[in-house]
């Protein structure tokens, strides 16, 4: 196929590169693009430096990671979500911007490695035509893009895209975002005066080349460029006009790009790279399976930014501030001192100030947990649920949760913690859970059953119920630990308990940074596992289920674990479970955070909820954008303080604004204590219940003719 | 200057427990055993002097019991400090709170000790002397009840704050070498890990007799002791019940007791 009109050359339709310029001006050109390039390479070399500051990362998904990230990039899978507007502009930014970048660099593959060293053109004729309406179309996708962005920023502005911070007051002197406002602001017109001169010099050299017809003939092909020339030619612009109005662009046009070239490492403009980067080393399960430690070393965690793992210095350097994280967090939304954005923000601080130094500094100048510019303070550790809202749906792939119990390590090591903490840790290594009540107390719960439950200790089981502390010592919860045995006896299922052998499964242990006990938690479980026989794990208690079924493989425990909501699905779905009732009541279902963010969990309990009759109505975050109930990452150990509004709070109001809501349903031993409360401090309780998932199921197999629990959960009207 | 922290590992009782065969204590089999809860505020008292002052103080603890109490010097050791005194042999068996007191009193004199802090009582015998003992056998300046302390290593005095009752806080100047006992609430205890209790095993423990320490068998145990436990026994207790159901059958239950009690049934 050709394109080229009967009696030219094919040769002759293309652009002459530094047409009429002397040699000066090329030997000029040349010294600027190399000074860029080498400012460029300078910074990327400073960069890497600086990560390789950090110690080795000791997991990642390498290919497979690679594959993934390629993936991420080019369906933009990750940044259209909850923000499809502003993923789709950054996708025309984006492939208008990568478009614009390799046709440049064929025209350089061409000219400076092609053509002098094996003789080499392609850059003519078709391929030529073709190029140059891609392009032009590629600088359409770009400012329309950019446009749009400018319009968020401005006109729009997003709450998220506030630099208003949490975790620092107004006087503190590194409170300010005002770099990063006209970072932001530089950025967005940056690109946009290089694609629009790119238009503007295009057009120049239409006007000033319209006598020759191997470019005039040609010109719709870069049909905004004609479109520009039509105007130009119309003010007055003609060939002489042209010519040096396009040396100026030509210049112009020449220079802001290099500049912005050479200035990619230094600017936010870098996350270009450092997000493929972070993307490509993300681990699979960041929140679900927290690293392991040694616990012999000297020290434990991250106290000193050099303890950070390379691959999380990469991540804090890809966050482009786009707010998704800021805007999920419970914490933040409920006034407390944390903003994963600014965590990862400070920590980027903190590093770029010491460690894109010639030297490293002293230690003092490393340590990065404390009260100074651009340290994390321990309060804002602290505040973290560890729900991974921020980790979830970060679309550079930052894993914040892992980061920040790396640091809760070091401050647990130094012994800083919440009093109330402290004593739930003491609780567990004194007597295995975290009421402080005797081991010998934990079955307790199993007396008011009408059945005994089997020792799994004594004899085989087909089904080992983990019950977990909460489950086995909360009083509220000790009904549907209760419920949940009645459920199974009555479906015949062959099960049995630890008894005074299970201890607290260590998840949330994990989670506030005591390594040390975790450990010690997770082997005594998995020795009193060994000595039972059984074909597969059950426990109601969704952070029991993810240290189990993530982390114990870490110490050498791999058993099948399934949470009790996906059991009862399913002997729901088989006929198993035998209903005498249907649930005829509006209910709404809360994810439990270690269900179905760090598990997947989302589809198991709404199937349940549907089969046992309920009408389920969703609040508007559910799912993946769960809000948490506030109870994780050991805060159900920490006391709110009163000034601030808990989550859980939060939560149950936006379960009120549902019109007859008549039941909240949670699938989660925490969740339960926390909406238990916050359902009468919202002065909610006359209007909704709260109950376990179990709980409602075990109704329904009870009930005769009578609408279960019609007696306490009132009539709306 | 060394502080020495007199610590005890006491115990703790189950919610159902029986008092031993003989009558003077409770059955060993449900006890608990656990770092008394005032030590973890006088030991957090000397390390942050410890830490404040690093080359100018140095902080011990040291414990009178049988080898179980090393669990004790144990969680102290995780959270700083690098070393420890056990002083025990089976004469120690019966001592009273001025056995103890003697014992480390002799403790402090062989390590030339400035200060001894003790906690303000343990919470199984809640004897609140065993300080006290100490200070008067070394004949020293003494203080009891401190919810502040101000140290100077240089100085030849202290500044100690009191609460009082109704509210009144009374400001000590006291005269070193010093023993004082401490106040809950004196400071915010840092956590022992289990990692930190695992690796203080590396530190050394000193395990030192009575007769090392200059103490006859006559001046410890029962023999020595000034006082002696005669009689342990739960008294008699009066009757609660947790009225259960709902609000209306609760309202039911209650007007009925009241009734019994009226004697109305």
């Amino acid at each position: 196929m050709s394109l080229i009109v009967d009696g030219q050359s094919a040769e002759h339709v293309t652009r002459i590169l530094f047409q009429d310029f002397s040699g000066w001006m090329i030997f000029s050109f040349y010294v600027v693009a190399f000074t860029a390039i080498a400012v460029f390479a300078y910074g990327c070399y400073i960069q890497i430096r600086k990560y390789h500051r950090g110690t080795t990362s000791a997991t990642h998904s390498g290919l497979a990671g690679f594959r993934r990230m390629l993936a991420d990039m080019l369906t933009h899978r990750g940044i259209k979500r909850r923000d499809r507007p502003a993923g789709k502009a950054h996708a025309y930014i984006f492939f208008g911007f990568t478009l614009l970048f390799i046709g440049t660099s064929t025209i350089t593959l061409q000219y400076d490695i092609l053509h002098p060293l094996l003789g080499i053109r392609f850059w003519y004729g078709t391929f030529y035509l073709l190029f140059s309406l891609t392009l032009d179309i590629a600088g359409l996708w770009l400012i329309a893009g950019l446009l749009y962005m400018m319009y968020r920023r401005k006109w729009l502005a997003p709450p998220k895209l506030n630099y208003k911070r949490p975790d620092r007051s107004e006087a503190d002197p590194d409170y300010t975002r005002r770099d990063y406002r006209i970072e932001d602001w530089t950025f967005l017109w940056a690109l946009i005066i290089i694609a629009m001169t790119g238009f503007l010099l295009e057009a120049a050299r239409l006007v000033w080349l319209q006598t020759d017809p191997s470019v005039w003939d040609y010109r719709w092909w870069s049909p905004v460029g004609a479109a520009v020339a039509y105007g130009l030619k119309a003010a007055g612009v003609g060939p002489a006009a042209g010519a040096a109005l396009r040396m100026w662009l030509w210049w112009g046009h020449g220079l802001i790009a290099l500049v912005f070239i050479a200035l990619i490492p230094y600017t936010k403009v870098k996350h270009i790279l450092t997000a493929m980067v972070s993307l490509s080393l993300r681990d699979d399960k960041p929140a679900a399976r927290l690293p392991t430690a040694d616990l012999d070393a000297n020290r434990i965690g991250y106290s000193k930014i050099t303890d950070f793992s390379r691959r999380y210095l990469w991540q804090v350097d890809a966050c482009t501030k786009c707010g998704r994280c800021h805007e999920a967090c419970p914490a933040k939304a409920t006034g407390y001192p944390l903003s994963p954005r600014d965590l990862v923000l400070s920590i980027r601080e903190f590093s770029h100030t010491n460690l894109e130094r010639y030297a490293l500094p002293a230690d003092e100048d490393l340590t990065v947990l404390g009260r100074g510019l651009h340290q994390v303070r321990a309060e804002t550790l602290w505040a973290c649920r560890t729900c991974a809202a921020c980790v979830e749906i970060c679309p550079v792939g930052i894993e914040h949760v892992p980061m920040i119990v790396e640091m809760r390590r070091a401050l647990v090591d130094k012994g800083d913690m919440d009093p109330a903490v402290q004593t739930a840790l003491q609780n567990i290594q004194n007597k295995g859970n975290s009421f402080g009540e005797n081991k010998r107390k934990r079955a307790a719960w199993t007396k008011k059953l009408d059945f005994p439950i089997k020792d799994a200790r004594k004899e085989a089981v087909d089904v080992l119920w983990f019950v977990g502390d909460f489950a086995s010592f909360d009083p509220r919860y000790q009904k549907v630990s209760q419920a949940f045995a009645r459920v199974l006896h009555a479906a015949g299922v062959d099960f049995g308990i630890l008894y005074e052998a299970e201890m607290n499964a260590g998840n949330d242990v994990r989670r506030v940074g005591e390594e040390g006990l975790y450990e010690h938690l997770a082997e005594a479980n998995i020795a009193a596992l060994a000595e039972c026989e059984f074909k597969h794990i059950v426990t109601t208690d969704p952070h029991s289920y993810n240290t189990l079924k993530n982390e114990y493989p870490q110490f050498g425990g791999v058993y099948n674990v399934e949470h009790a909501s996906s059991m009862i699905q399913r002997m729901l779905e088989t006929g198993v479970i035998k209903l005498s009732g249907k649930l005829d009541r509006r209910v709404t279902f809360h994810d439990p955070c270690h269900l179905g963010r760090l598990n997947n969990g989302y589809d198991a309990p709404r199937d349940a909820l549907n089969r046992i009759g309920a009408e389920l109505v969703e609040m508007d975050r559910s799912r993946d954008n769960s809000f948490c109930c506030g109870a994780g990452g050991g805060r159900i150990w920490t006391p709110d303080p009163i000034e601030l509004q808990k989550p859980a709070e939060n939560r149950m109001q936006e379960a009120a604004a549902i019109e007859g809501l008549e039941v909240f349903v949670v699938s989660c031993p925490k969740c339960m204590n926390m909406f238990e409360d916050a359902v009468k401090s919202t002065g909610n309780e006359q209007k909704i219940a709260v109950r376990e998932l179990i709980e409602l199921v075990d109704a329904c197999m009870q009930a005769g003719t009578e609408q279960p629990f019609s007696h306490d959960v009132p009539e709306t009207a | 200057m060394k502080i020495l922290v007199a610590i005890k590992l006491v115990a703790a009782l189950d919610e159902d427990f029986e008092i031993r065969e003989d009558g003077c204590d409770a059955d060993p089999d449900y006890l608990d055993y656990q770092l008394n809860e005032w030590d973890d505020y006088s030991w957090e008292v000397a390390l942050q002097l410890a830490e404040k002052f690093p080359d100018k103080i140095e902080a011990i603890p040291v414990t009178v019991g049988p080898e179980r109490a090393e669990a004790g010097l144990r969680k102290c050791l995780a959270k700083g400090g690098e070393r420890g005194i056990r002083v025990w042999d089976e004469s120690l068996e019966g001592s009273d709170p001025m056995v103890i007191g003697h014992l480390l009193a002799a403790v402090a004199k062989r390590e030339q000790a400035t200060m001894v802090l003790a906690g303000t009582l343990a919470s199984d015998h809640a004897y609140a002397q065993t300080g006290m003992c100490a200070a008067a056998e070394l004949g020293w300046a003494h203080i009891a009840v401190v919810s502040r302390l101000d140290l100077d290593p240089e100085a030849s005095e202290a500044n100690v704050r009191r609460e009082l009752e109704g509210g009144i806080e009374e400001e000590l100047a006291i005269q070193l070498p010093a023993v004082m006992t401490i106040q809950l609430g004196i400071n915010e205890p840092r956590y022992a890990s289990l990692r930190g209790i695992k690796q203080a095993k590396a530190k050394p423990l000193e395990t030192l007799t009575p007769s090392e320490l200059g103490l006859s068998p006559q001046e410890v145990g029962e023999a020595g002791s000034l006082s002696q436990v005669r009689r342990m026994y739960i008294p008699e207790k009066g009757q609660a019940e947790l009225i259960e159901g709902t609000p209306a059958e609760q309202a039911t239950r209650l007007a009925e007791i009241i009734k019994e009690l009226r004697g109305d049934a």
